[in-house]
């Protein structure tokens, strides 16, 4: 299980959001991506996508206004 | 994978305003009380440029700073906060089982602050163009990307016009398509007028949208007439929805009871049909959906938590827990001869073995502990032994000779 940490910090949306997905399409079923995120409309899109592809999502709240969404990629 | 089990006397599910109050509420009364929220708090509020009827705000304030002050306020009583989205909730043997992705929360009362999320239109191609593919229901979000460009919002109550007036500040042109009449709308007679005088707003009746159209991104919006069947192409940049909202109780079906719309049907003090689950906010059926409704459900929701978990607690320690036998008086406070009954009770009691618990279970707030004990009048005595019920006195008139006859039976 592989685990892989893309750095977002400082981008707007949709950046964050497109990132996420390319990064997830080279990765392996089961590995884990943490995404750091400082937008808080990132925290909308992209843990809503994930799961509406059916990926397992937590966030951790980093600082204030600074959070890692963690991405288990499940198919 | 085994999901880590942890218990709480309250768990809340939605960071929103309602969530969030309650939360603060339970946090307050010292209950150990955590809020599930998906991904950013402060919910549907955050999608908001200004609130401007939320009291204490004199001049509007941005919804995702309010909720911000909300938050902070929150955790100044304790409150956990876990980023993550509810998967399941059952209910095992009384307990209340929140599943999330890595996690089971076990709670004594449980607080359902799920809100409600935007309607989409229902047109062609319309998934496609969803997560900041041209769609979008946040114009906060995604006004400063649209500086300069066109857009459209579809709608015309107070979200619609106002966010729309919010986007005109960025965009070129703000394009409403309406589905009423010329002149018709759903907002607030201010937005309206300030709307119509707005030179950047234009306005497209009678129409809904009939496709989305566009290679990767969303480049066109074909509106239909409904009078005349007519087709409307329009090259945009974004589109915004605004076209209501409906309910995120899909979590709670099968739990409690809901209403054909899919909100949750409770009474005023926010219990659901199942006892220990309060909902709260949005997600509740309701006429009024503002901020400062939601922070009147969530208080009364959190309070209505923490009689609750009381209750609960009561009952396992002081009743079904305690050693010997438990003579439980249920009477009603306010009735003179139940109030007598009560001291010539207390004066046997005070003869008895050591080994008898009198406890004193008044109904006239509540009569929920007595519910518990599946009591059948008042007054009357329960009598319980290692949290069974054995027995139960009625007819309190001789007393005097009744009652010790029964204790010693019992004991």
């Amino acid at each position: 299980m592989a685990e892989r940490t893309l750095d977002c910090l400082g981008e707007a949306c949709p950046v964050p959001l497109v990132k996420t997905q390319k990064a997830l399409e080279e990765m392996a079923v089961g590995d884990v991506l943490i995404v750091n995120i400082d937008h808080s409309c990132a925290m909308k899109n992209i843990p809503d996508w994930a799961r509406s592809v059916g990926h397992g999502v937590e966030i951790e709240e980093v600082g204030e206004g600074e959070w890692d969404i963690i991405i288990q990629k499940m198919k | 994978m085994d999901k880590k089990r942890e218990e709480y006397d309250v768990v809340v599910v939605g960071g929103g305003p309602a969530g969030m109050t309650a939360a603060l509420y339970a946090g307050r009364a010292r209950l150990k009380t955590i809020l599930i929220e998906k991904s950013l708090m402060g919910g549907m509020a955050t999608y908001t440029s200004e609130i401007e009827n939320y009291p204490g705000f004199p001049e509007g304030i941005d919804g995702i700073e309010m909720m911000k002050i909300f938050d902070k306020q929150m955790r100044r009583f304790g409150v956990q906060v876990k980023l993550t989205a509810v998967t399941d909730i059952s209910i095992e043997c009384e307990e209340i089982v929140v599943s999330t992705f890595r996690n089971e929360y076990v709670a004594k009362a449980l607080i359902l602050a799920t809100g409600n999320k935007p309607r989409l239109t229902g047109a062609k191609n319309e998934e496609k163009f969803l997560n900041d593919k041209g769609i979008s229901f946040c114009a906060t979000c995604d006004a400063a990307c649209n500086t300069g460009k066109r857009v459209m919002v579809i709608g015309s109550g107070d979200a619609a016009i106002e966010e729309g007036m919010f986007l005109s500040k960025f965009a070129t042109e703000v394009i409403v398509s309406v589905i009423h009449d010329e002149g018709k709308m759903d907002a607030n007679k201010v937005a309206q007028e300030k709307a119509l005088a707005n030179p950047k707003l234009k306005f497209v009746w009678n129409t809904v949208v009939d496709s989305f159209e566009g290679e990767d991104m969303l480049e066109t919006v074909v509106l239909k007439n409904i009078k005349t069947g007519e087709l409307m192409p329009f090259k945009v940049d974004s589109c915004f929805l605004f076209i209501g909202y409906v309910p995120n109780t899909k979590l709670a079906e099968g739990l409690v009871e809901m209403n054909s719309r899919g909100y949750i049907k409770t009474n005023e003090l926010m219990e659901t049909s199942r006892p220990g689950i309060f909902a709260v906010g949005d997600c509740r059926d309701k006429v009024l959906r503002q901020v400062a409704t939601a922070v009147g459900d969530g208080a009364i929701g959190g309070f209505m938590a923490e009689k609750y978990v009381e209750e609960v607690n009561y009952v396992r320690d002081e009743i079904f827990g305690a050693e010997g036998l438990v003579m439980a008086y249920v009477y009603n406070a306010v009735e003179a001869l139940e109030r007598e009954y009560l001291s010539r009770i207390e004066q046997l009691h005070a003869g008895m073995d050591p080994r008898v618990k009198l406890r004193r279970i008044d109904i006239y707030k509540s009569d929920r502990i007595a519910c518990r004990l599946m009591y059948k009048k008042s007054p009357s005595i329960l009598f319980l032994k290692k949290g069974e019920l054995v027995g139960s006195l009625e007819d309190l008139t001789k007393l005097e000779t009744t009652l010790p006859a029964m204790v010693s039976q019992y004991l």
